[in-house]
């Protein structure tokens, strides 16, 4: 058994398995949802097989605690990271300012099969946000205000916004690029109750021009909307994205009839009545979870610490020599030295190639 | 060529300072010109070692001022664009690589090999617009000061490798190994170039671990095959695995010589080459 694990920690079997990892790494470039995944699990696989094997068997690794560290930091690292392939969970959002977080409104979910967070438990209600722009419509910082529970039966005001994500129950929430405005309305239906809901307008100011959208109301029909804004919006100057700031003409367009509302107002139309009840904004938020991204940082830290004591307690033993066993002293004037051809036999030459 | 009028302020600190590399590069390699003739056990005047180190530490102190004036220009430091990039890194080598000069007297000689290498990136950014770019947003982030700090120790370590490395190679050269006939033997010096290369490997690792941490934080994704990321984890393969080979196999000190320089070629297109071939050296950068 261990002559055989032994051939399976032979350093040969851990350059192929380098190779074919460096192959799928390449293969995996820019694209890594449209590349097979077997092509950077395989080489893992057969890596994870050598190193365990390595551990048990060679002692050169499992005697030196600090080279023991690395390679076993190497091993969590696979094993972490496929873990948290298998329970990770990526997802975007668009959240109405005013509006809950509800899992119903993620879309692009991609899950591994074992992901069984509590995103059911997860609560904020998103509050206004503002982000800063330099000349050229060059986007700065953003802002983005949300209400958390505090645990006491009340709300928590946080700030969040690049850099500086939502972190509940693991769930991390980063602010995106993706963010505009929105129209509240209100469709009053010639039969029924009334419903409210928003339209969402494309991103702003990416899209400043193209700030229309269409939806068909029950019972009647499709209704194009467009959204003349102001927003203060300078192209040459340093300016602050505010929807609190901003004034929105909603411009409706049904049955080849152009009606131009102000907050407030109502339009009737085929099938019911359109009340525009005010405008407000939506962020763009990107979802992110994985159980293991502590694990995996404190592993790869231990690794590294423990390859750089391997080394330091090697290079310490091994000085640099100079050529002549001179110091670096500056303070001797002449600099005038020795020439020294056939260098003093210092331990770093007698130890060869596989010194370090 | 760009508009100076007084605009680019730090522009008269970058010349003198890239000048200041120049008489280093010149007096080192007339350095080991003029001591090649020694014969064994003879006696040859090295005091140009300080002249090479004084024209080092002015061109270092010269970027520094530099940096620090473009940096109190544009109101950010040198992350975002490639004349930034290469300013600081022209500090980075030169810090780094001048403190390997001074400690290890050992290595001095490499510095004909080390301050031409520099010079690449010294010509290069004498062709670059140092016009200002906007600092994006998720560079408000402490890590990022890690990540770029791990990776210009890591190229720097591989420098003061590949310098040695160079000199085993140009010792293969007749008309110039005679130049480095005070220099240890091949194999001191093929042992010495990898050691520098493992402390390279060490800070190689440790500028991955920040970057992910930084990506996590910046994108909401540790790793996601980027140009820079599939580039750099490349690299940090492949010195892994000559690591590992040499352990494995008897390779030639040439050979290793040039794996050495191999890796330091990799590294220098991963560093500066990834903005050639993807819009964004990072994807979601801006």
């Amino acid at each position: 058994m261990m002559e055989r694990l032994r051939k399976i920690a032979s350093t040969r079997f851990t350059l192929v398995g380098m190779a074919l990892l460096g192959v799928g790494a390449a293969l995996s470039y820019d694209n890594p949802v449209g590349t097979p995944v077997w092509v950077l699990v395989v080489p893992l696989v057969l890596l994870a097989i050598n190193l365990l094997s390595a551990i048990l068997t060679n002692a050169r690794i499992n005697r030196r605690g600090g080279l023991l560290v690395f390679h076993l930091g190497l091993l969590g690292i696979i094993v972490l990271a496929a873990i948290g392939r298998m329970t990770h969970m990526e997802a975007h959002l668009e959240i109405i300012q005013g509006g809950g977080f509800s899992q119903d409104d993620l879309m692009d979910i991609r899950s591994g099969p074992w992901h069984a967070g509590q995103l059911d438990k997860v609560t904020f209600v998103q509050g206004p946000y503002t982000v800063d722009y330099a000349p050229g419509i060059t986007r700065g910082l953003t802002h983005s205000h949300v209400m958390v529970p505090d645990g006491r039966g009340g709300w928590e005001e946080k700030v969040i916004g690049d850099d500086r994500p939502l972190i509940i129950d693991g769930y991390r929430f980063y602010t995106t690029f993706n963010k505009g405005f929105s129209t509240v309305l209100t469709w009053i239906p010639e039969h029924g109750g009334p419903v409210t809901g928003t339209i969402n307008m494309p991103s702003y100011p990416m899209f400043e021009f193209k700030q229309s959208n269409t939806w068909t109301p029950p019972g009647g029909k499709e209704i194009n909307f467009w959204l003349q804004l102001k927003t203060g919006l300078d192209d040459n100057a340093h300016w602050t994205l505010d929807a609190r700031r901003a004034k929105g003409t909603l411009v409706i367009n049904s049955n080849n009839r152009r009606i131009e509302l102000q907050p407030g107002e109502s339009a009737v139309l085929e099938g019911g009545v359109l009340r525009y009840e005010r405008l407000a904004s939506w962020m763009g938020y990107k979802l992110f979870y994985d159980p293991t991204l502590h694990w995996l940082f404190i592993t790869a830290i231990f690794g590294i610490l423990g390859m750089a004591t391997h080394f330091w307690r090697k290079f310490s033993a091994l000085p640099i020599h100079s050529t002549n066993g001179e110091k670096a002293d500056w303070s001797s004037g002449a600099g005038d030295v020795p020439v020294n051809t056939s260098l003093q036999a210092t331990a770093v030459a007698n130890k060869g190639q596989s010194n370090v | 060529m760009f508009e100076m009028n007084g605009v680019y302020t730090e522009l008269p600190w970058l010349y003198t300072g890239l000048a200041a590399y120049a008489l280093a590069t010149v007096v080192a390699i007339q350095g080991v010109i003029r001591v090649r003739g020694g014969s064994a056990g003879a006696t040859v005047n090295r005091s140009y070692e300080h002249i090479v180190l004084g024209f080092a530490l002015a061109g270092i102190a010269l970027l520094a001022i530099s940096i620090g004036e473009r940096w109190l220009r544009i109101g950010h430091g040198p992350f975002v664009n490639l004349f930034e990039l290469l300013m600081s890194q022209l500090f980075s080598l030169g810090l780094i690589y001048s403190l390997i000069y001074w400690r290890y007297p050992i290595v001095r000689p490499s510095a004909v090999v080390a301050l031409p290498l520099m010079w690449i990136l010294g010509i290069w950014v004498l062709t670059l617009d140092p016009a200002g770019s906007p600092f994006p947003p998720t560079y408000h982030n402490k890590w990022l000061w890690a990540h770029v700090g791990f990776g210009k120790i890591f190229l720097s370590f591989c420098l003061v490798g590949t310098a040695i490395a160079g000199v085993i190679l140009l010792r293969g050269i007749k008309q110039v190994s005679s130049w480095f006939r005070h220099m240890p033997a091949d194999a001191v010096l093929d042992a010495l170039a990898w050691r520098f290369m493992l402390v390279a490997f060490i800070f190689h690792s440790l500028m991955l671990v920040a970057g992910a941490v930084w990506a996590q934080d910046a994108w909401g994704r540790y790793w996601a095959w980027d140009a820079l990321e599939t580039s750099s984890f490349l690299n940090w393969l492949l010195l892994g695995a000559l690591l590992h080979a040499r352990t494995t196999y008897r390779i030639p000190i040439r050979v290793g010589a040039i794996m050495i320089c191999c890796i330091f070629i990799f590294a220098f297109l991963t560093y500066f080459g990834a903005p050639f071939y993807s819009q964004a050296a990072h994807k979601g950068v801006i």
